[in-house]
Order: structure tokens, then C-alpha cells, then sequence
């Protein structure tokens, strides 16, 4: 990990509050693995003060590109940035998805929460069966379709809550079926905590392997601050940052 | 042109640093998570995550929230434990030269004076630095810092069982910071070290909850400034030991301010987190501003403000 200076490439509004954003970063690109996240400057002075974590969604040297949406001021600030312009990150940061070989493998997001998922395709497709399923509040919401489109995944399903596109009904609605269907043997995830939370207390009987990429603020990105703890089942605390993003889901303690 | 040689050594009396900037407490981990980012030999000094006897886990989520230029904290002193830490000073001493400097915690003065002789006993370690802020178990919550009394009982105990020098740690929480650093400067403290966060808050207006399950949280990062600005300044005008200056600095210039009011070092604190390579910066913009204010040495502006 390094603090480096990138450049904007592109940064592109797709629709609602969702933006992809190409930079060039020497170092970050030529360092990150699939999962890995970096920490991103929000403004050049010190207001706000804290850089905000993004999840790769490829990193392609001496590029790395990342699907974001607002969220609040932080995010709202980036989205503004303009080609050329230099924007400080600290990266690549957190550990990575465990390397798998002949598995049927799958991989669940929802919302923002495809980006890390993405990243991890290429590495994942060649050796393994990948499943995707992937969802969202509305059609808006499920972006990056034509990409995965590309990837060649045994299948995807899409979800909406509103039945917009694909199926309506929560992203997690059929996993505990699909995976029993197309015997799965791990299960790799990234959304929100209410999305977790629901998969933990549907397919944990299961006894799969399954591991979850975690979203948290925070303040550094690199282990110094503390602040981005996740409690633990044996009733610790771990960073997100540095002993995550990536856990064993049943490492975390799911509230019901 | 003539080339300007500038001395950025900090004297401390019992300690001369190569220059003042210290990252301070619970700002820069244990040093060695710093190493991928640049030579800890370049700095003046730096002061690990406040240490307790036995590992703690801290506080429960949210443990941040960004306020404008700055961060309300409420980590709860999380860390490894005392004997665990020896492990990791003897690995981090492998690789730097610069002072490491213990701080101290305790939730009674018994425990203070147990870890303070821990690392007391070590030779890798340079100072002790008293965290006289944690709620103490025996008053309530109240810490040692709120009371004249009780801040004079601990630091005395601390020096007559410990031979390193004694930097004593202020919180600006308190009815009079200046009578809490005369009380440490009596009972032989060697040096101050001001200010600790100031204690703020932060609510959900949708939710009407606390943001924070303790309620109040550490207030930190420039915001602070001008309010540690101040206290610094109070109590080098009312002490003679040496003051380290801490609240908010960012840039050099914060840096030759806190001097200029009086501070012999500073010790940075949360743009730590926000910039890794802050204090290369930090120190190189010391080392500039000098040059361009044509000042030799830190001694000539300590304390120097024109009132």
C-alpha cells in the first residue's frame, strides 16, 4: 500500500446516483487483487476531512476503475471531479477472496455491492462454475449489465424489489434453493447489512463455504483508527479494514 | 544565494528530538503499520496507542462520526495489553532509532503505576507519556485529569516508581486546564502534553437517537486548532517544564504557531490517518517556512508571540 496521486480519467454519471470512475494509478493497479479496496480524497482541503473506501471493480495497469453511488457529501464531492484532474488515495488496502479451483461458486450482490463481485470474476470464471445473482431496489439500480454480460458465467439472475427487471423480490429470496439446485460448494457476497443478515439466517444450515465482503465507514483504511469494527460470533471486534473486507460469514455475529 | 541552514532540532530539556513533530497517541497505531509509508527515522518521535494492563476490546460500533474538519471519537483505548506490547516495541525498536514514546493508561492509579513500570523497565522505550484522561473505575468514571488532587497523587506516584522522564497528557475537559498542570508540574512531571480531545456530541434528528451509545464522543482534526491553540498558550504562560503542543495541526505553520505560543514540540494527531505521509510533509514545510522567515532555530520563536 502506498499514498498515491491519481489522475481522473473519466467519471462518468450513469443514471440516479451512480457513477463509474476511471483513474490512472500506477501503483494501486499494478498491486490490486480482487477484493481489495483503496481510500479516496473527498476534497484537496480539510473539509471533509476523512477519504472515503471504494471496492475495486477492475484494475486494468495502469488504470483502476470504480462503480460508485452518493451517498452523501463525501461521494457527492467525487462525483464532481473532472478528467485530469489529481485526486490522493491510499492503496491498494484489506485483504482479498480466497483463491478457489474447481468449484461451483456463488457469488451474490446487491446494489453498489456487484463491484468487488465484478472484480472477482475474471480470476474466479477460469478455473471455476460461477452463479451470479444480483440485485436491487429498481432497474436503475442494477447497473453494469452489459459488462457482465461479457463474463462467461454459467448464470445470472437479476432481481428488483420494485419487478422492474428480473424477478421481483429481495436478492436473497431463492439463494437457499439455487444452492441446493446447482450444488454449490461456496457462496461469496457484498451488499447491504440487511442483505448479509437475511443470507446468513437463510443458507448458514447449509454448511457451505461462505464469505462475505463487508462495507463500513471509516477513517483510515489501513488499521490505525479503530474505528471501522465489526463484532465478531466469538464476541470480539475485527477492523473492516484491515482484517476484512473479506470474513468468513460465520465469523460475524448476524443480528436476527 | 547563501544557503540557509536551518536547525529543526526540538529541545526538551531532559531530550533533544531532530525536530518537533510527533505523532501522537492512537493517531499512528504502533508505529510499524507507518513502515510501508516512509522512514519512522525522520521524525522527531512518536507515541504508541495508549496502553492498559490487560487487552481491552473497546467500545461497540459507531466508533466515528466526521464532523466539518474533523472526527468525533469514541474507540474506547481497544488495544493489545501491556504484555503484548512489549512483543511488538522490541520488533518495532528493530527498525527505527527514533524515541518511542509509551502512553500510559490505567482505571487506577494501582494499574498506571503497573504499566508505567512495564515499560519503565524497557530500554526501547524513551518516555512515558501519562494518559491522565481514562475514566477511572474508583471515581465514578471521573479522570485524574478533572482533579487537582488526584492529578498530583498519580503523577507523584509515577515518578518516584519510574526513572524515565514523565510527560504527563491534558485533557482540555476540565474546569481549569492550568491548575491540573500546575498540580503535574509539583508532583515532578518533566513535560505537558496538551490537549487530549474535547469532548462533543452528535445526534440522528430523523431517528432522535445519540449517535454514539456512550453519548458524548472525542472531538479531533483542524477544527480543534484554535481551541488547543489557546490552551497551550495558557499553560506555557503558567508553567516552566516543557509543553508539547497537540490539537488539529495539519501544516508546518500550525507547527511554528503552537512553538511561537509557547509549545517546545507538538505531536500530531488525526491527519495522520487522512494523509499516512503527513508528517514527511509536515516536517519538510517546517524546514521551508524557516528558510523563508529566516528563522535559525526553534528557539527563537518559542514562545515569541508579541502580546
Amino acid at each position: 500500500m502506498k499514498e498515491e496521486k491519481c489522475v481522473v480519467v473519466e467519471n462518468r454519471h450513469l443514471n440516479k446516483k451512480y457513477f463509474l470512475m476511471k483513474l490512472e494509478a500506477r501503483y494501486i493497479s499494478t498491486h490490486a487483487k480482487p477484493g481489495n479496496f483503496i481510500m479516496l480524497a473527498a476534497s484537496n482541503t480539510v473539509d471533509p476531512l476523512l477519504k472515503r473506501p471504494f471496492g475495486i471493480l477492475k484494475a486494468e495497469p495502469p488504470f483502476i476503475r470504480l462503480y460508485y453511488e452518493i451517498v452523501g457529501k463525501g461521494t457527492e464531492l467525487i462525483s464532481t471531479l473532472k478528467p485530469n484532474d489529481k485526486v490522493d488515495a491510499i492503496g491498494p488496502l484489506g485483504n482479498s477472496f480466497p483463491s478457489l479451483e474447481n468449484k461451483k461458486i456463488l457469488m451474490v450482490a446487491g446494489g453498489r455491492g456487484i463491484a468487488p463481485i465484478y472484480y472477482a470474476f475474471e480470476d474466479y470464471t477460469s478455473t471455476n462454475d460461477v452463479f451470479l445473482i444480483y440485485g436491487a431496489r429498481s432497474r436503475d439500480d442494477l447497473n453494469l449489465r452489459e459488462e457482465i454480460d461479457t463474463v462467461p458465467l454459467k448464470k445470472v439472475l437479476l432481481y428488483t424489489e420494485d419487478g422492474s427487471m428480473g424477478k421481483k423480490g429481495l436478492v436473497t429470496a431463492d439463494t437457499r434453493e439455487i444452492i441446493l439446485e446447482n450444488n454449490i460448494d461456496v457462496t461469496i457476497s457484498c451488499g447491504p447489512d440487511a442483505m448479509f443478515k437475511s443470507l446468513f439466517h437463510t443458507i448458514d444450515d447449509l454448511e457451505k463455504e461462505n464469505y462475505v465482503s463487508l462495507e463500513a465507514l471509516m477513517g483510515c483504511g489501513f488499521g490505525i483508527c479503530c474505528g471501522c469494527v465489526v463484532k465478531t460470533a466469538a464476541g470480539d471486534y475485527k477492523k473492516v479494514c484491515t482484517d476484512g473486507p473479506v470474513f468468513k460469514m460465520e465469523e460475524i455475529a448476524w443480528e436476527k | 544565494m547563501g544557503k540557509v541552514d536551518v536547525d529543526l532540532s526540538a529541545d526538551l530539556g531532559f531530550i533533544t528530538l531532530k525536530n518537533p513533530v510527533i505523532p501522537a497517541s492512537g493517531c499512528f497505531g504502533y508505529g510499524e503499520e507507518f513502515q510501508p509509508f516512509f522512514d519512522l527515522d525522520i521524525l522527531g518521535g512518536f507515541v504508541l496507542k495508549g496502553i492498559y494492563l490487560q487487552p481491552r476490546k473497546g467500545n461497540p460500533p459507531p466508533r466515528l462520526h466526521e464532523t466539518a474538519a474533523g472526527i468525533l471519537n469514541s474507540i474506547g483505548l481497544a488495544g493489545p495489553g501491556a504484555k503484548e506490547l512489549k512483543t511488538i516495541i522490541k520488533r518495532v525498536a528493530r527498525f527505527t532509532s527514533t524515541p518511542i514514546i509509551v502512553n500510559v493508561c490505567g482505571e487506577t492509579d494501582e494499574e498506571y503505576l503497573e504499566v508505567a513500570e512495564t515499560f519503565d523497565a524497557m530500554p526501547e522505550v524513551a518516555l512515558l507519556e501519562l494518559n491522565i484522561s481514562c475514566p477511572n473505575v474508583r471515581k465514578g468514571g471521573k479522570c485524574p485529569a478533572q482533579d487537582d488532587r488526584h492529578t498530583f497523587r498519580l503523577v507523584k506516584l509515577i515518578k518516584q516508581n519510574t526513572r524515565k522522564p514523565l510527560v504527563v497528557k491534558l485533557t482540555p475537559n476540565t474546569g481549569n486546564i492550568v491548575s491540573i498542570a500546575i498540580s503535574a508540574q509539583e508532583a515532578g512531571a518533566d513535560c505537558l502534553s496538551l490537549v487530549n480531545t474535547f469532548l462533543g456530541m452528535a445526534v440522528h434528528l430523523e431517528s432522535r437517537a445519540p449517535v454514539f451509545k456512550n453519548l458524548v464522543a472525542g472531538l479531533s482534526g483542524p477544527a480543534i486548532k484554535p481551541l488547543a491553540l489557546k490552551l497551550v498558550w495558557e499553560v506555557c504562560s503558567s508553567v516552566s517544564i516543557p509543553v508539547i503542543g497537540i490539537g488539529g495541526i495539519t501544516t508546518g505553520k500550525d507547527v511554528l504557531e503552537f512553538i511561537l505560543v509557547g509549545a517546545s514540540a507538538v505531536q500530531t494527531g488525526t491527519i495522520n490517518m487522512v494523509e499516512p505521509c503527513a508528517s514527511v510533509r509536515i516536517i519538510d514545510e517546517i524546514e521551508s517556512l524557516m528558510k523563508e522567515l529566516k528563522i535559525k532555530n526553534l528557539n527563537e520563536i518559542k514562545g515569541a508571540l508579541k502580546v
